[in-house]
């Protein structure tokens, strides 16, 4: 229960900003980042049920008893797909953020 | 050297995630800075994240003979880091380069043969003439001009 409780916030964080990034982009484009995320979403997803499987079978890390859900993917706890799911979201929303702040900057030293 | 496995894993993978994104000029030559802050502030939020794990008491690191078993934090091994930097470069790059193929798609569909070529030359004067262009003009440009 602990590992998806700490998953929470950071959920939240990255679903409000990829709300407020997309915000800033014109319809079509904005259509097409939901796509996008979606997709390589999926194909993510699928990398780290196979690599996160890998990772725990080698012996890189461990998670202590009493403290998942429970039920995983291969080797890999749900939990940690929650991962992938916050960078697909976050990553591309702070680029896009960051990109559109820059162009304002630029148009004001006009 | 069974120790380097994982990090060189890491780096390497790194490595060719930065040669897909240069040939197809998907983020860092495109916008650098943003894609720097982009990566590096989703890393500092995942970094936090395990951090949390770790203090809860959640993960613990493995004595893998793959690890260079150097130690950043209790728990915290060398290669975490270097590993969400991976994640979120592979997410970034993933997130954009399908956003790409959807747009070459709709640009094909519109009939219009130049439609790649205006696409990468707003997104290079959106970096270096931000001043005179701002990106909404060019965003709107490249979304006008073909059915929707």
């Amino acid at each position: 229960m602990t590992y998806s409780l700490i998953c929470l916030p950071f959920l939240a964080v990255a679903v409000v900003l990829s709300l407020a990034a997309a915000r800033r982009l014109p319809p079509a484009a904005r259509r097409r980042r939901w796509l996008a995320i979606g997709f390589a979403g999926a194909l993510v997803l699928v990398l780290t049920g196979v690599f996160d499987s890998l990772m725990v079978a080698a012996g890189l890390f461990g998670y202590v008893e009493g403290t998942r859900l429970g039920p995983t993917i291969g080797m890999a706890p749900i939990e940690d797909f929650a991962y992938p799911i916050v960078t697909v979201l976050l990553v591309p929303a702070i680029w896009t953020l960051a990109r559109r702040r820059r162009a304002r900057g630029g148009r004001g030293e006009d | 050297m069974t120790g380097f496995t994982y990090l060189g894993a890491l780096l390497a993978s790194i490595a060719a995630m930065a040669l897909i994104d240069v040939r197809w000029r998907l983020a860092f030559r495109r916008a650098p800075a943003a894609s720097a802050l982009a990566v590096g502030a989703g890393t500092l939020v995942l970094l936090a994240w395990d951090l949390a794990g770790i203090g809860f008491g959640v993960f613990f690191r493995g004595d893998s003979a793959w690890a260079t078993g150097v130690l950043l934090a209790p728990e915290l091994p060398l290669e975490e880091p270097v590993f969400l930097v991976f994640l979120c470069y592979l997410s970034l790059v993933a997130v954009l380069g399908v956003e790409r193929m959807l747009e070459r798609r709709s640009g094909a569909q519109g009939g219009d043969a130049a439609s790649d070529a205006v696409t990468d030359a707003a997104t290079r004067s959106s970096q270096t003439d931000a001043a005179t262009r701002p990106t909404e003009t060019n965003a709107a440009a490249r979304s006008g001009g073909r059915p929707s």
